[in-house]
C-alpha cells in the first residue's frame, strides 16, 4: 500500500522523489547492464564509447563449447559447471527449507523450556565471523573425509551443501516463524484435540497453510546456494560458475573478458528470472516474514 | 491391513540387512591381500621398467589406473597438462603392444594463475582432493617438500642418469631441495628486453649490435634512460619503459641482480636484503616515473587492455617482457589494426619486424647483464594414485608408475613442441636439437608428428598460429641467454619478501615514498613480522654518492 | 525397545526436540565446533594446512604475540585495522540511512513504481558474488576503460583517469568497498522499514495530510518516532553483519581492483592469511578469535539495548 491511494496533494513532489530514486538506483542498473551487453560484444563495453561495442555471438558460442580462450587453453565443460552450481543450489535449498520449516514451527507454536535459549543462540549466530568459522569447518571436513575415500567428489558436494545451508539458518528460522505466526491457533487446536501428534499436525495441517512461505524459503535457499563462492572454492572438488569466473579473471593478462562476461550473464540468469517472476512473493515475504 | 504393515516392515528390515552384508563383503574384498608384486626394481631402461610395472598391476587385478594433473599458465602452455596425457597414451600403447591389459586415464585441469593454484593444492592435498601431478613454479618445491606433500624421487631418478644428464645443469638445480630431488623440469624461459624497432628508428637510435653491447656490459640502464628520454621527447612514443604489473617477482627482481646484488645466502640459507642494489633499483623506477618515462600507476595497469596493446601498438620504446610474449602476441588480439580499427593478433612477420631483443642490461658500468628464469617443474603428490583400488598395498607401484609417466612426459619431442608453441625454452639438449631441426619443425606445422589424436586435436589451433620458422629462429636466438640467467631464491618465505618489494615499487612509482624511504619501508615491514625477520639478512648501505642516469 | 522410543516421541514434553534437532545439529557442527577448533588452532603453529605435522604442538600465545607485534609495527596490519573501522562506521550509516530513505521515498510514490525499484535494490544482495564483483571491477577500474572514469571524462570533470583503488589513499579504496557493500546492505533496512511503515495505521497519515503536513513532516514526526525500535534493530544487526562480512570484497582485492592494505577488512584479512599468501592458519585463527570476542561483546550489547524480550514474542502472541 502507499500513500498514493489517498493522496490529496500535487503530483510534482512525487515526480521529484521518483527521479531521486531512479538516480540512486542508476549505478546498479548501469553496472549490470554493461556486463550483459559486453557478453554480446567483441570487446568489453565499459564506458559510454559506442565504438567499443562490436556485436558478436562468438563469446556465447565459445563459452558453450567450453573454450576459455580464443586460441589455446583446455576445453572446459561449462554445462557441467552450471549443473554443479545447480546441484549445490538445490541441495542448499532443500536443507534450508527442511531446517526452517521445522525450527520455525517449533519456535512459533511450541512453548518449550529452552525456547528462549534456542532463539538466543540463533540470534548470536549472526555474530560469528564466517572467515573464522571456515578454518574450523575445514578441520571438520578433514576429520570427516576418510569416510568418503571412495567418493571424494560426492562427499565434497554433500559437505558444501550442508555447510552453506547452515549459514542460512537464522534467515530460514525467522522467515518461517513469521509465516507460521500468521496461522490462527484454532486450526491447529482442532487437529491436536483429535489426538494427532505434533509431527503429523505439522506435516498434514500447517505446511500446506504456509505454502507461500515454503515457496519463499525454497527460492531464497536456492539463490543462496547458487551464489556461493567461498565454500565452493574451498571445499568443492569440482568447479562451479563462480569459481570458473574467479579463475578466469585471475590473471587479467590472459582473461578473455567478454567471454567471462558471457559466463557472468549465464550465471546471473536464475537471479533475473526469479526477480521477474516473484514480485508477488517478495511482497508477501516482506509483509509477513518480518513480524517479530 | 495390520498384517500387511507387519510383513512389509520385516521385508524392509530384511532388505536393509542384506545391503549391509553386501557392503561389508565388498569392503572386505577391496582390501584383499596383493596377488602380485607390490614393487618393481627400476633399471633405467624405460620400456622394460614400464612393462614390469604394467605386469605387476595386472597381476594385482588392476585394469585401469586414474591420475589427475593440474597446471597453470598462459593459454598456449597446455602441454603442461597435455604432456602428461601424451605420456600416458604412449605408455598405454607400450602396454597394449606387450599384451598387458591395463590402461591409464588422466583427468586434467588447466588454470591461468599458478599461485592461487598452488594455494589450492596446499589446502586440498591433506584432504585427498589435490591432483597427482602438479606443474607449477619451482619456487614452491621448498614448501611442498617441507610439508611432505610431494614425493621425494631421488632414488628413482638415480636409475635414470642418462635422462638427468640431458637436462641443462642450472635448470636441474631448481628441482632440488636440501640435496634431494622432488621434481622433473618442465620448461623455462628467459626475460629479454624488447625494443620497438620503429620507435628507435623514429628517434634516431641505432639498434645495430645493441644485443652485443648489452652482453658485454657496454650498454647499461643509464643508456636505457637516455634512449627512453630521447624517444619520448622526439614524440616517437608515449612511454620509455613498460614492465609487468601486480608483482615484483620475477621480472623486476632482475634489477637486483643487474646491480650486482644478492637475494639469497647459500651458506646460511637465508634471504638477503641488499640495501645498495635495491636502492639503485628503486631509484631507476622512481626517476623514470618522475620524468614520465614509466607510468606512475604501472603496477595497476591491465595486461589485456593496457600493457599489451601499448607494447604491440608501439607506444613504448622498451618492454621488460618474457620469451613467451613473442608467440602470445601472435595468438591474442592486442593489436589494433591501423586500417580496419579492429583488434587482431600480430603475424609472425610483424612480430619480427617490430621487436629487437637483448638481455636485461647491467644496472651500471662494471656490472653484468642478466636474465631471469623461472623454471616450471612437474611434481608428484605424495599420495599419488590414492583414488585407485588397493592403494594401501600397491602404493609403491602407483608411485613408480607416476614417476615413469614423468619420465615419458620429458620426452624430447614433447618438450620441444611445448617450447615452440608457447615460446618457452627447452629444458634438455635433445629437445633443443629438435627445435633447431627445420625438417622436424615443418612436420610439426602439419601435425605430422608422433602424437596421439586426442592431444593433436587440442593443440591444433595453437600449432597453426605459432609454428613457423620465425618463431623457432627466435627461440634459437635467445637460448644464449640461459648462460646469463639467474633463478630467484628457493626459500619458503621468498614469495612473502617479493610481495613486500612489489609494494615498495608501487610506492616509488607513485612518489608516495622516495627510494631511500622505500628501502626503509621494506626493512620495517620485514622486521614487523618476527618469523620473516629471522629468515632475512640485511647487508649493505644506501650509497650516498650515486647518481642516475 | 520400539515401544519405549515411541513413548518418548509421544511425550509432549520432548516433541519439540524433533523439530529443532536438524537446526541444532547443523549449528553444533558448523558454528560451535569450528569456533572451538579455531581457538585450539590459534595455540598451534599450524601452517600450510599440515594438520598432521603441527596440530599436536602447542605454542602457547605465540600467535597472539605475533599478531599484536604486527599490529604495532607492520604498517599493513595497522592499515587493515583502520580500514575495518572506517568501513564499518561509514557503511553502517549508509545502510541504515539508505534503507530508511528508500523505504520512506517509496512510500510516497506509486505502488508499482516502488515495488519495481525495491526489487532492483535486492539485486546486489541476490546476485552471485562473482558477477557482482565483476560489475564493480569494471565500474571502478582505474584506467580509461573504467565506467566511472569514462563517464567523468566525458562530462569533462576530470582530465586523466583516476586509479580509484590505489591513487587516493585511503579514501579511494575505502569508498569502493563501502560503496560495494553499502549497496548490498541497504536492502536489509529497506525491507524492515518498509514493513514497519506498512503496519502504521493509515488514519494517522491521512489525518496529518488533511492538516497540510508535507512528506518530510509526516516522515519525521510520525513514521520515524514510531520506528525507533526498528531503526535500532537494523543498526545493531547491520553492525554485526559488517564486522563479519568479507565475501563481497574478497574478489575485488583478489583481482587487484583495490590496494590490498586499504581494501581488506579484519574479516577478510583472516581469510587471506589462512588461505593465501602465508597460509598461516595459526595466525589467522588468533586474529579470528580476537574478532569473535569483539563480535561477541558487540552482540551482547546489542541484545541488551534492543531488549531481548522484545525480540522474542510469546508463541502466537501479538506485536
Amino acid at each position: 500500500m502507499s500513500l498514493r491511494d489517498v493522496e490529496v496533494r500535487a503530483r510534482k513532489t512525487e515526480a521529484i522523489i521518483a527521479l531521486a530514486i531512479i538516480l540512486a538506483t542508476s549505478p546498479i542498473i548501469i553496472g549490470f547492464s554493461l556486463i550483459i551487453l559486453s557478453s554480446f560484444s567483441k570487446s568489453m563495453v565499459t564506458n559510454f564509447d559506442p565504438s567499443s561495442f562490436h556485436l558478436t555471438l562468438e563469446n556465447w558460442i565459445n563459452l558453450l563449447q567450453g573454450k576459455s580462450a580464443a586460441v589455446g587453453g583446455l576445453k572446459e565443460n561449462i554445462l557441467k559447471y552450471t549443473l554443479n552450481t545447480a546441484v549445490v543450489a538445490l541441495g542448499v535449498s532443500l536443507v534450508v527449507t527442511l531446517v526452517g520449516t521445522m525450527s520455525g514451527y517449533a519456535i512459533s507454536r511450541m512453548n518449550f523450556r529452552y525456547r528462549k535459549h534456542f532463539l538466543l543462540l540463533i540470534l548470536l549466530l549472526h555474530a560469528f565471523p564466517g572467515s573464522v568459522l571456515i578454518v574450523g569447518v575445514y578441520f571438520i571436513y578433514r576429520l570427516m573425509s576418510p569416510i568418503a575415500m571412495g567418493s571424494i567428489t560426492t562427499f565434497s558436494f554433500f559437505y558444501v551443501i550442508i555447510a552453506r545451508a547452515s549459514l542460512e539458518i537464522p534467515m530460514a528460522v525467522w522467515l518461517m516463524k513469521g509465516f507460521f505466526d500468521l496461522i490462527p491457533w484454532e486450526v491447529e487446536w482442532a487437529a491436536l484435540i483429535d489426538g494427532a501428534s505434533r509431527l503429523t499436525v505439522w506435516r498434514k495441517v500447517m505446511l500446506p497453510l504456509v505454502k507461500p512461505g515454503i515457496a519463499a524459503i525454497l527460492l531464497f535457499g536456492f539463490l543462496a546456494g547458487w551464489q556461493d563462492l567461498i565454500y565452493v572454492r574451498t571445499f568443492l572438488a569440482e568447479k562451479t560458475l563462480a569459481t570458473f569466473i574467479e579463475y578466469n579473471l585471475g590473471t587479467l593478462e590472459f582473461a578473455e573478458m567478454p567471454l567471462v562476461a558471457a559466463a557472468a550473464t549465464l550465471y546471473l540468469l536464475p537471479t533475473i528470472i526469479f526477480f521477474i517472476t516473484s514480485q508477488q512473493l517478495l511482497l508477501k515475504v516482506s509483509l509477513a516474514g518480518l513480524k517479530r | 491391513m495390520e498384517r500387511l504393515k507387519a510383513i512389509s516392515k520385516y521385508v524392509v528390515i530384511g532388505i536393509v540387512a542384506m545391503l549391509i552384508i553386501i557392503a561389508a563383503v565388498a569392503i572386505f574384498l577391496m582390501q584383499a591381500p596383493p596377488a602380485g608384486p607390490t614393487k618393481v626394481e627400476l633399471t633405467g631402461n624405460f620400456e622394460k621398467d614400464v612393462v614390469e610395472v604394467g605386469k605387476a598391476l595386472e597381476a594385482n587385478g588392476i585394469s585401469e589406473v586414474t591420475y589427475s594433473v593440474w597446471a597453470a599458465g598462459d593459454p598456449n602452455s597446455v602441454m603442461r597438462v597435455l604432456g602428461i596425457v601424451e605420456a600416458t597414451n604412449r605408455i598405454n600403447k607400450i602396454w597394449s603392444d606387450n599384451n598387458i591389459n591395463v590402461k591409464i586415464r588422466i583427468d586434467t585441469r588447466f588454470e591461468r594463475e599458478f599461485m592461487p593454484l598452488f594455494e589450492e593444492y596446499l589446502s586440498k592435498q591433506p584432504t585427498g582432493q589435490a591432483s597427482d601431478f602438479l606443474a607449477n613454479s619451482y619456487i614452491y618445491i621448498s614448501t611442498l617438500a617441507e610439508e611432505g606433500y610431494i614425493l621425494d624421487i631421488t632414488d628413482y631418478v638415480s636409475k635414470y642418469s642418462e635422462l638427468v644428464n640431458d637436462f641443462y645443469p642450472t635448470i636441474f638445480e631448481s628441482v632440488k631441495w636440501k640435496d634431494r630431488i622432488y621434481a622433473l623440469p618442465q620448461d623455462t624461459e628467459a626475460r629479454p628486453l624488447y625494443f620497438r624497432k620503429d620507435v628507435a628508428a623514429c628517434a634516431g637510435l641505432d639498434l645495430t649490435s645493441l644485443a652485443d653491447k648489452v652482453k658485454n656490459g657496454e650498454f647499461t640502464w643509464s643508456g636505457i634512460y637516455n634512449w627512453a628520454k630521447q624517444a619520448k621527447e622526439a614524440g616517437c612514443a608515449d612511454w620509455g619503459v613498460i614492465h609487468r604489473k601486480g608483482s615484483a617477482h620475477p621480472d623486476l627482481i632482475q634489477f637486483i641482480y643487474a646491480f650486482g646484488g644478492k637475494l639469497y645466502n647459500p651458506d646460511t640459507g637465508k634471504l638477503v636484503i641488499d640495501k645498495e642494489a635495491i636502492y639503485k633499483w628503486l631509484y631507476v623506477e622512481w626517476k623514470m616515473a618522475r620524468d614520465g618515462l614509466i607510468p606512475e600507476n604501472m603496477m595497476e595497469w591491465d595486461w589485456g587492455k593496457q600493457i599489451h596493446p601499448t607494447v604491440t601498438g608501439g607506444k613504448t620504446l622498451v618492454f621488460i617482457g618474457g620469451t613467451w610474449h613473442w608467440t602470445e602476441y601472435q595468438t591474442r588480439s592486442y593489436y589494433t589494426d591501423p586500417t580496419t580499427g579492429e583488434p587482431r593478433a600480430l603475424t609472425a612477420e610483424e612480430v619480427k619486424e617490430f621487436f629487437y631483443y637483448t638481455l636485461f642490461p647491467a644496472g651500471e658500468s662494471g656490472k653484468d647483464p642478466v636474465t631471469l628464469s623461472q623454471p616450471f617443474v612437474w611434481t608428484i603428490n605424495s599420495r599419488a594414485g590414492e583414488k585407485n583400488p588397493n592403494y594401501d598395498t600397491l602404493k609403491e607401484l602407483y608411485h613408480e608408475l607416476a614417476f615413469l609417466i614423468l619420465v615419458k612426459a620429458s620426452d624430447p619431442d614433447i618438450n620441444a613442441i611445448h617450447s615452440i608453441i608457447s615460446a618457452h625454452l627447452p629444458v634438455r639438449k635433445a629437445a633443443a636439437q629438435l627445435i633447431a631441426d627445420e625438417n622436424w619443425v615443418n612436420k610439426l606445422k602439419n601435425l605430422e608428428v608422433d602424437l596421439s589424436d586426442e592431444v593433436k586435436d587440442q593443440i591444433r589451433d595453437i600449432v597453426a598460429a605459432t609454428v613457423n620458422p620465425i618463431n623457432t629462429e627466435f627461440l634459437a636466438n635467445v637460448s644464449y641467454m640461459l648462460d646469463y640467467t639467474h633463478i630467484a631464491p628457493i626459500h619458503p618465505l621468498y614469495p612473502k619478501l617479493a610481495d613486500i618489494f612489489k609494494d615498495a615499487v608501487d610506492m616509488v612509482l607513485r612518489n608516495q615514498k622516495d627510494p631511500a624511504a622505500a628501502v626503509q619501508y621494506i626493512i620495517d615491514t620485514v622486521n614487523a613480522d618476527p618469523d620473516l625477520a629471522a629468515e632475512v639478512e640485511i647487508i649493505g648501505e644506501i650509497p650516498s654518492e650515486w647518481s642516475y642516469p | 525397545m520400539k515401544y519405549k522410543l515411541k513413548d518418548f516421541l509421544r511425550n509432549k514434553k520432548y516433541e519439540y526436540l524433533i523439530f529443532i534437532l536438524p537446526a541444532l545439529i547443523l549449528i553444533i557442527i558448523f558454528y560451535i565446533l569450528p569456533v572451538a577448533l579455531s581457538v585450539y588452532i590459534s595455540f598451534t603453529p599450524l601452517k600450510n594446512w599440515n594438520l598432521d605435522k603441527y596440530l599436536g604442538t602447542i605454542v602457547g600465545f605465540r600467535n597472539y604475540e605475533r599478531f599484536f607485534h604486527m599490529l604495532q609495527y607492520d604498517p599493513i596490519i595497522r592499515n587493515v585495522f583502520l580500514t575495518t573501522i572506517a568501513f564499518i562506521g561509514i557503511t553502517l550509516v549508509i545502510n541504515v540511512l539508505g534503507g530508511l530513505l528508500l523505504a520512506l521515498a517509496t512510500y510516497f510514490v506509486s505502488q508499482k513504481f516502488s515495488s519495481v525499484f525495491r526489487t532492483l535494490w535486492l539485486l546486489p544482495r541476490m546476485a552471485p558474488i562473482a558477477v557482482y564483483s565483476l560489475v564493480w571491477y569494471y565500474f571502478f577500474h582505474g584506467s580509461d576503460i573504467g565506467t566511472l572514469n569514462s563517464f567523468l571524462m566525458y562530462l569533462g570533470l576530470i582530465k586523466k583517469p583516476i586509479s580509484w583503488g590505489y591513487d587516493i589513499i585511503p579514501w579511494g579504496p575505502w569508498s569502493i568497498i563501502i560503496f560495494v557493500n553499502g549497496l548490498v546492505g541497504v536492502s536489509f533496512g529497506m525491507i524492515i522499514f518498509t514493513s514497519a511503515i506498512s503496519n502504521i495505521p493509515k488514519e494517522l497519515v491521512i489525518a496529518a495530510r488533511v492538516d497540510g503536513a508535507s512528506n518530510w513532516q509526516i516522515s519525521t514526526k510520525i513514521f520515524i518516532p514510531l520506528m525507533k525500535w526498528h531503526i535500532l534493530y537494523v543498526t545493531t544487526w547491520q553492525l554485526l553483519s559488517l564486522l563479519t562480512t568479507y565475501a563481497h570484497i574478497f574478489l575485488l582485492v583478489q583481482w587487484g581492483l583495490v590496494s590490498k592494505q586499504y581494501g581488506t577488512t579484519w574479516s577478510l584479512y583472516i581469510y587471506q592469511v589462512a588461505f593465501t599468501g602465508r597460509t598461516d592458519q595459526g595466525l589467522a585463527a588468533a586474529a579470528g578469535v580476537i574478532l569473535v570476542i569483539v563480535g561477541g561483546i558487540l552482540g551482547y550489547i546489542t541484545l541488551r539495548i534492543l531488549g531481548f524480550e522484545r525480540m522474542i514474542t510469546k508463541p502466537r502472541g501479538d506485536i
